[in-house]
C-alpha cells in the first residue's frame, strides 16, 4: 500500500513490475477508510469491520470493484 | 472490559504515548496479569486480526495502523513520531488519535518525498494517489507484504 504522486507513475511502478494496476484511491478517499478503520481503534468498543461492512463501506466513498470485496475470489 | 480488550488498550496507548511497542512487561502490569497471560492474549489478538506478531510470539510488528518497526511511512504528531505500517496507516494514525499531523512518505516509483498535512477533518488538498497490490481478499494472507 503505497503513494503515488501521480498516475503516470502508478502505471511505471505496475509496468516494472508486469502486474495490473488496481483502482486508484484519492487521499479524500483514504482519508475516509482511515477514520472509518481507526477513529475508534483507542476505545473499548472498537472492532474490525465485517466481510459485508466492509463491502458496503467501500461502495459508500466510490470504491465499488470486486477488488475491494473480501469474499472476492477473482484476483 | 474483557481481558482481551485490557490488553488491546493496554498495547494501543503504549504505542500512542511512546510511538513506539510495548514490552510484554509493561503490559501484564498495566493489567495485573502475568506474561505468561498477555502471551496467551496476544496469541488470541493475533487470530483476531488485531495485533501482528514477530514468530517469537511476543513481539509486536504491528498493531494497525502503529508499526512496532521503523517503516519508510512517518506521523509526525506534537513533538512525537509514529511509524506507520503502510500509506493507508499513514493517514489511519492521525484517525486514531484525533489529532492534527503531517505525514511523510515518499512517492512508490520515482520517491519523491510527500509531506501531507492532516488536520482533524481530514487531509489537505492533494494530488497524490493510494494504489494497492493486494486485493481486499488477502490482506491479512501476507499483511508485511500487503
Amino acid at each position: 500500500m503505497l503513494f503515488f504522486r501521480s498516475e503516470e507513475l502508478v502505471d511505471a511502478w505496475c509496468r516494472a513490475r508486469d502486474i495490473a494496476r488496481r483502482p486508484l484511491v484519492t487521499m479524500d478517499q483514504l482519508w475516509q477508510l482511515a477514520v472509518t478503520w481507526y477513529a475508534t481503534r483507542l476505545s473499548p468498543e472498537a472492532r474490525r469491520p465485517g466481510p459485508d461492512e466492509m463491502r458496503r463501506i467501500f461502495a459508500r466513498i466510490g470504491l465499488d470493484d470486486p477488488f475491494w470485496d473480501p469474499r472476492a475470489d477473482t484476483f | 472490559m474483557d481481558f482481551d480488550t485490557d490488553i488491546r488498550l493496554a498495547v494501543y496507548r503504549h504505542f500512542a504515548s511512546t510511538g513506539q511497542a510495548p514490552l510484554v512487561a509493561h503490559v501484564a502490569a498495566e493489567c495485573a496479569c502475568n506474561d505468561d497471560d498477555v502471551r496467551a492474549g496476544y496469541a488470541r489478538l493475533r487470530a483476531n486480526r488485531v495485533l501482528l506478531l514477530e514468530p517469537d510470539g511476543t513481539t509486536i510488528r504491528m498493531a494497525p495502523p502503529f508499526s512496532g518497526v521503523p517503516t519508510p511511512h512517518t506521523v509526525e504528531l506534537g513533538r512525537r513520531t509514529y511509524f506507520a505500517n503502510c500509506a493507508w496507516d499513514a493517514l489511519g494514525i492521525p484517525a486514531a488519535l484525533h489529532q492534527e499531523a503531517v505525514v511523510h512518505s515518499r512517492c512508490g516509483q520515482s520517491g519523491a518525498p510527500l509531506r501531507l498535512a492532516v488536520g482533524r477533518s481530514g487531509p489537505e488538498a492533494s494530488q497524490w494517489l493510494f494504489h494497492c497490490q493486494v486485493p481486499a481478499a488477502r490482506w491479512w494472507a501476507d499483511l508485511v507484504f500487503t
